[in-house]
């Protein structure tokens, strides 16, 4: 007994020494100020594992629940979304890691599982569902046989899979649309990051500020990077990206409520004719809103995660601002900055001491405002008409490129009691009217009209309470156009007991995903460029549910009296 | 059960029960009336209630204020300086006063046709995406530049976009808000929610360029007081949509729930200015409130979502009172509080009532009757009214008549014909000859009159639609003139005379489609239906004077006859086909009450034509403004605009019936 607990340590100590140079840490935040007084926060983790030593379960960075869950539904690739809000492109610009690090509203799940054949496919799927839904204290155990499909395009896998291994995987997707994210999922997501959000960047995460976001999404990727000579090993990304309102974190906590400001306080435009002491018409400012990282997370960083590799200096805070943005920084020594000019970017490192750090911005007008990256392609969905018999979908999507098209994926995931009739689905491309004059419109509509966006369809219709509608088109737009896809669909009418206790509210329809084909062929291991529409609410006929209740009690009533 | 049956078809033949009809249709109606009457007393109606229990009205406290106001101020001067310049000007400064308040601002330009008209604008919009909100469920606040009385919404716009700015703060929004300055209070709005909804016509309505998600519940700040202010005294609940569809009770209910319990403002409804709560003011607020309803029309920016099935009211400020613009300011962000916590599209409470005060009501369990038994009554005399078509010639005279110049023949008829029948086994019976008879029913100029009628009814629905908007008014009286002789003038250029029984049979199914129109409508624009077949109840009652002598049926001894299922009747001698009527039975046109109430029906029913009470109404109602050519003016652009439907029911059910009682009023009186 003695002997073998010994010798289990000693295995351990010993595999430890072993993968050391295999498994690595490395966390990263970027901060950058968008326009309208938002803030992007984008913070990543990544820690690394050799697939020998994660087959042995030896976990050193990679989280060991994960990990089992992992090797128990023999999942080889799995990516994990939890969002909330929705990015704003026309003003924020591209979005981080490109799209491909964020999901719908809700949570999104997709996985590469091993398997013969698709039931032991679908029994995995299951199986890791479940295990992942008690994990994450999400209901990702309802991601079931009507929410899951295997998508054709969209999707490719991230990692380097062994010679071979491809042909026996199965890829599923499965998303909850009406999961609300909140910080029972943040605390297991934290509890898997080595430091565990006690030090380092992972302590700005706390939920009062995470959930006040505009726009925050919560990601994880697994991945295996395999070498030619069949060495592997298994990437894990973490990834929480965050768009705040600086002027509503800066509130303090125990007095959150945006209360008029005294008028003292105001800033008034004084060259208006009317102003005086009792009008005031709001000043706009062009100037930059003072900030600091411990006014928006609510606390300072508290030192740096020191299980992240040491031997090459890693600058895990990172801002992207105007090189004339002053930035004061506070706190501990051993802080190293340094400049990129390519990207205006400022990065420093932490102290490895546990002391707090500070980075505090003054509220400065800049001569030249941030320049964003423009997104290649703009997309909003919305269910047309009315009625409780039928609607439409109506997706919107231009490309603001003025000399290249794109070809895109866009993938429906639709439920099973929302019936699209094909044949009504429709794809126009017009010209984007914004500033290009009308002499090139009639040109190109001539030439478009003629053209099909659409290359390629996948379609696998519903089957009533069994599955949903799985999608997925290939298009192309042209050069400064836009393409408006509608089809129509039919509601079915549920059984009584398959509503939901908030029937009235609607029943939540899954973002559609787009994929951009890079004209360039991508290899594995790039993630692609991805982009997601908001997710609708798609009203159904509900029945009067206080109409059998009264039933019942007048039934009941009439029956005692008899009694 | 044979013998029920028996009873039953014994009862069929009954004379009394032949006679019965007219008093139950009559009754129908008189029921109907009181019952209607009898709504606003305290056992029949209810007070209101907020049956949704996320709403928690008034539970939250508000901050709108302090500096706001001196915000509030300085948006009201620049409205007011605004509202100098063109429309262009506008747009801009409103875009650039919502951007700067950091909202996604979006324009949307319209221009509809209404009968040679154009009535076009420009909407401005700013979408606030809620913190803690997935863009799939929106609430809209609207201030239309211009109310509904043509003025100009100065306080109204400033207080929009100072709750933007205002609102913009708040982290905890789970819905988008979506504040929306349109351009005039009835087609600006409706262009907006229609495009919302992607059901627009792209000709004249343009797209929009931002959308959110589904829209649960909209309001709209009517308060037109000048850049000096204007303290009010109570606030106007305005809640009648477009063809009489109604919001949400719970909706008016946590408004005035807010506004009184919370911040003290007094409601009324219905331009009820003066409401002590006691019967005759109720029953007024209510009548008024089925008047809106039953007209149909927009009466305010609300109106236009209510189709779409969005909630939504108007608050006007009424009076001089002492609530400032701040009040008002905190009772919409109350509302905007409680509709965020909505959990649900507003779904609870009811969605067809009556008002009689801010706070009572009666539901549609318990008006709908009244509405119901009106329509009703149409029905009971069509069926009367074809059951008698369908009975030979009854014979004519009364037994003790004192009338002495009845021919000799005539007392020979009445004695009746006999018939002797066979029973199974060896009974007998003799029955009189007349009760066995059927009479062969001729059915096709009847049904050719009513259908030609009916589609006549398409001729004044496509004038009074595309008349220009100025000549409507002599349109209008120049179709009336045309139009009130022309039911009888027909009746006498037809190449032949109708006989009593075709006119019956056309009495017959014009009831009929009345009682169906009117009870289908019933249960969706109630008190269109009500109005309608009040107005058209004396349709049932008129009778071809010259023909009308049925009214006199002989007592017979039949009754005590024993009567024998049809199938073992061995008729002897088969059935007399109908013959028209003998110029025997038709009374000299010299008879002078025949002439009396002839002329009395034809007063009548002219008075009650469509065109004329049209005229009558509009220049009876006490509302200042409202003439005839406005009427007609906005019947027309709520059918091109609002897609109302009361012109319809007015020129395609109600006009045809009356033509058709005017029609059966000639047949008879020259024959």
């Amino acid at each position: 007994m003695h002997f073998s607990l010994l010798l289990n340590s000693a295995l351990i100590l010993f595999s430890r020494l072993a993968s050391a140079s295999t498994s690595s840490y490395k966390e990263q935040l970027l901060l950058r100020p968008l326009p309208q007084n938002a803030l992007l926060a984008s913070f990543n983790f990544k820690s690394n594992s050799s697939s020998t030593s994660f087959e042995q379960q030896n976990f050193r960075y990679f989280p060991r629940s994960l990990g089992q869950i992992l090797q128990h539904a023999h999942t080889k690739e799995l990516h994990l979304r939890f969002s909330l809000g929705r990015w704003d492109a026309e003003s924020w610009g591209a979005r981080p890691w490109d799209g491909a690090r964020e999901g719908g509203t809700g949570v999104e799940l997709w996985a590469w599982v091993e398997s013969e054949n698709d039931e032991e496919a679908n029994a995995r799927w299951l199986t890791l569902t479940n295990a992942l839904s008690g994990l994450f204290c999400a209901s990702l155990n309802f991601i079931d046989a009507t929410k899951t499909i295997r998508p054709v395009m969209t999707f490719e896998p991230e990692g380097i899979h062994p010679k071979g291994a491809m042909d026996k995987l199965q890829l599923l997707h499965g998303t909850l649309p009406h999961e609300v994210v909140c910080t029972e999922n943040l605390t297991p997501f934290l509890k898997l990051l080595p430091c565990k959000g006690k030090a380092g960047i992972s302590s700005l995460l706390d939920g009062h500020k995470l959930f006040d976001a505009a726009w925050q999404t919560m990601a994880i990727d697994i991945r295996p990077v395999c070498a030619a000579d069949g060495e592997c090993t298994l990437e894990i990304e973490h990834t929480v990206d965050m768009v705040l309102d600086i002027a509503r974190s800066k509130r303090p906590r125990d007095n959150p409520i945006p209360r008029p400001l005294p008028i003292e306080q105001m800033e008034c435009d004084t060259s208006k004719s009317y102003h005086g002491d009792d009008t005031c018409f709001p000043l706009h400012k062009s100037s930059e809103p003072a900030w600091s990282v411990s006014e928006v997370f609510g606390h300072p960083l508290k030192g740096s995660c020191t299980l992240s590799d040491t031997e090459t200096t890693t600058e895990s805070i990172c801002v992207n601002v105007p090189s004339d943005r002053t930035i004061d920084v506070k706190g501990a020594f051993n802080i190293s900055q340094s400049s990129h000019n390519n990207d205006n970017l400022r990065c420093f490192t932490l102290p490895t001491d546990g002391s707090d750090f500070d980075l505090s911005f003054p509220e400065q007008t800049l001569q030249a405002p941030t320049t964003l990256q423009k997104p290649n392609l703009y997309a909003a969905r919305s269910i047309t008409g009315y009625g409780q018999e039928r609607g439409g979908i109506q997706a919107v999507v231009s490309n603001p490129s003025p000399t290249s098209a794109v070809s895109i994926v866009y993938l429906e995931s639709l439920p099973w009691y929302m019936k699209p009739y094909l044949h009504t689905l429709r794809a126009v491309i017009s010209p984007t009217n914004a500033n290009n004059g009308h002499q090139n419109k009639s040109k190109s509509r001539s030439t478009e009209d003629n053209l099909n966006p659409v290359k390629e369809t996948y379609y696998r219709p519903a089957l009533d309470r069994h599955r949903g509608t799985h999608l997925e088109l290939r298009l192309e737009i042209p050069a400064s156009s836009t393409l408006i896809l509608t089809y129509d669909f039919e509601k079915a009418v549920l059984r009584y007991t398959e509503y939901p206790p908030d029937a009235n509210r609607g029943f939540d329809v899954a973002p559609a995903v787009i994929r951009l084909l890079s004209s360039r062929e991508t290899e594995g291991g790039a993630p692609g460029m991805y982009l997601r529409t908001t997710s609708l609410l798609l009203p159904l006929p509900t029945p009067d549910f206080s109409m059998p209740y009264n039933v019942i009690i007048l039934t009941s009533t009439v029956m005692a009296l008899g009694m | 059960m044979a013998a029920i049956s028996t009873a039953i078809l014994a009862l069929r033949r009954d004379r009394r029960i032949l006679k019965l009809p007219p008093y139950l249709s009559a009754l129908l109606i008189i029921i109907g009336v009181t019952w209607l009457l009898l709504l606003p007393l305290n056992a029949y109606s209810r007070n209101t209630y907020v049956s949704e229990n996320a709403l928690l009205p008034g539970q939250v406290h508000t901050y709108f204020g302090g500096s706001e106001h001196n915000i509030f101020r300085a948006y009201r001067q620049e409205v007011s300086a605004i509202s100098e310049k063109t429309p262009e000007e506008r747009k801009e400064s409103l875009v650039d006063i919502l951007s700067s308040a950091g909202l996604k601002v979006g324009t949307q330009k319209f221009k509809y046709g209404v009968s040679g008209n154009e009535v076009e604008g420009e909407n401005v919009y700013a979408l606030l995406q809620g913190p803690r909100a997935d863009a799939t469920e929106a609430i809209v606040l609207i201030a239309a530049w211009k109310n509904m009385n043509g003025e100009i919404n100065y306080s109204g716009v400033a207080l929009v976009l100072t709750l933007a700015r205002y609102f913009k703060r708040w982290s905890l929004w789970s819905k988008d808000i979506i504040f929306l300055i349109s351009s005039d209070s009835t087609a600006g709005p409706q262009a907006w929610v229609d495009a919302y909804h992607d059901a627009h016509d792209p000709r004249y309505v343009a797209s929009l360029p931002i959308k959110s998600g589904a829209l649960q519940g909209a309001v709209a700040i009517d308060y037109p007081a000048g850049t000096w202010g204007h303290r009010f005294d109570k606030l106007h609940v305005v809640y009648d949509g477009i063809n009489g569809q109604l919001p949400n009770l719970d909706l008016f209910n946590t408004a005035v729930s807010i506004a009184s319990g919370q911040m003290g403002i007094g409601c009324t409804l219905q331009r009820m200015w003066e409401h002590n709560d006691q019967y005759l003011p109720r029953l007024q607020t209510m009548l008024r409130g089925m008047l809106n309803q039953g007209l149909g029309h927009a009466t305010g920016p609300h109106s236009s979502f209510i189709p779409y099935h969005v909630d939504a009211i108007t608050l006007q400020t009424v009076g001089d009172g002492w609530h400032d613009e701040m009040s008002l300011g905190r009772t919409v962000e109350g509302l905007f509080r409680s509709l965020n916590n909505l959990l649900e599209h507003l779904h609870q409470s009811f969605f067809f009532y009556l008002l009689m005060q801010a706070n009572r009501f009666v539901s549609i369990g318990t008006y709908l009757p009244s509405a119901m038994l009106v329509a009703g009554s149409f029905t009971v005399m069509c069926i009367a009214l074809w059951v008698q078509s369908g009975r030979p010639e009854d014979l004519k005279g009364k037994v003790g008549s004192t009338d002495e110049k009845s021919p000799a023949g005539e007392k020979e008829a009445n004695t009746p014909k006999m018939v002797l029948i066979k029973g199974p086994g060896s009974s007998k019976a003799i029955v009189p000859i007349t009760m066995l008879g059927v009479v062969e029913r001729h059915l096709f100029l009847p049904f050719a009159l009513l259908t030609s009628f009916h589609f006549l009814g398409l001729v004044p629905f496509y004038l009074f639609n595309h008349t220009p908007i100025p000549s409507l008014t002599t349109a209008f009286i120049a179709f009336t003139i045309v139009t009130l002789p022309l039911p009888y003038i027909l009746a006498n250029i037809l190449p032949r005379k109708l006989t009593k029984q075709e006119l019956m049979l056309l009495q017959c199914f014009t009831l009929l489609l009345l009682g169906l129109f009117l009870s289908a409508l019933a249960t969706l624009n109630f008190s269109l239906s009500l109005l309608i077949g009040l107005l058209s109840a004396p349709f049932s009652f008129i009778r071809p004077l010259g023909t009308t002598d049925t009214s006199s049926p002989q007592q017979k001894q039949s009754s005590s006859t024993t009567p024998i299922p049809p199938k073992f009747s061995k008729p002897m001698q088969p059935p007399p086909t109908s013959n028209p009527p003998t110029s025997s039975t038709i009374p000299s046109k010299t008879n002078p009450r025949t002439l009396i109430l002839h002329i009395l029906q034809a007063l009548l029913l002219t008075a009650l034509s469509p065109p004329v009470v049209i005229i009558a109404a509009s220049s009876l109602w006490n509302v200042p403004g409202v003439s005839l050519s406005q009427v007609l003016a906005m019947a027309t652009t709520g059918w091109w605009i609002h897609g109302l439907w009361t012109g319809v029911v007015v020129w395609l059910v109600w006009w045809p019936a009356w033509f058709t009682a005017s029609f059966l009023v000639g047949a008879g009186a020259w024959f």
